[in-house]
């Protein structure tokens, strides 16, 4: 009986992977989600992949599209000791991105690198 | 010997395929009798399937009815996002109250609690 209950308490590592575009409602609200369990002091790590990986280059003005422009709240990613942050070589690749981003501590992964990274936590929530 | 715990996350939109796909696994999993749905956490477009309002034609799927059973049957808790749910017109002012009551209002600390009680969360 406590083994069970100590293996449903012990900390996960928790993936939050991120595949749309900033100008998606969903993109805000996964980063609400991030920060939730950062504040948790949740293990988390955000995954950037497809269209997603637009969120973390640098110069956009989301408020010219009438949107909030919450790719400022990134900044505050470092308070909520959330460091891991990886980004899909590929995706930008193909959508022919630089690797200038908007935040530190961005790590750029092969494919192969960031299905294993992915695979390696526990809880995945796909935004 | 202890069940395992499944937690669910659903932000699809109430009529979409993978709304349907979501109760079908949690029916599923109480069938097996081995598993403990111990909670569904509604976000995004999810938080809808909470609208009482929503007006679907009678001859397609009912979410809203789908999610009743789950809770009145088998007592799982409904947990809305409310800062999600008023952002799409769902309020639970007693006045204009448009949430089905079997729906808890929460908020996403509640999120982080049920993925650390769970064995295992399925989103869809």
């Amino acid at each position: 009986m406590t083994s069970s209950a100590n293996r449903a308490c012990a900390p996960k590592s928790i993936a939050i992977l991120n595949s749309q575009s900033p100008f998606k409602e969903l993109a805000k609200e996964a980063l609400d989600v991030a920060l939730m369990f950062g504040s948790f002091e949740q293990a988390v790590s955000l995954f950037f992949s497809g269209e997603g990986v637009r969120q973390l280059v640098a110069g956009q003005q989301l408020d010219s599209l009438g949107m909030k422009n919450f790719l400022a709240t990134f900044a505050a990613l470092k308070f909520y000791d959330i460091e891991n942050i990886y980004v899909c070589q590929h995706s930008l690749t193909v959508r022919s991105l630089s690797n200038n981003f908007h935040i530190d501590f961005v790590q750029l992964l092969n494919q192969a690198e960031f299905s294993a990274k992915l695979h390696a936590h526990q809880i995945i929530y796909r935004f | 010997m202890a069940k395992n715990k499944l937690a669910v996350l659903v932000t699809s939109k109430p009529t979409s395929n993978t709304t349907h796909t979501a109760i079908k696994a949690i029916e599923g999993a109480i069938a097996t009798n081995n598993i403990e749905v111990i909670g569904v956490f509604f976000y995004h477009d999810g938080v809808c399937c909470a609208n009482q309002q929503m007006q679907i034609p009678s001859d397609e799927f009912q979410p809203l009815v789908h999610w009743q059973q789950l809770h009145l049957t088998h007592h799982i808790p409904l947990h809305l996002c409310i800062t999600a749910a008023e952002k799409r017109g769902l309020t639970d002012e007693p006045s204009t109250c448009n949430i089905a009551p079997e729906f808890t209002v929460s908020g996403l600390g509640q999120l982080v609690e049920l993925t650390s009680q769970a064995d295992r969360v399925l989103h869809l």
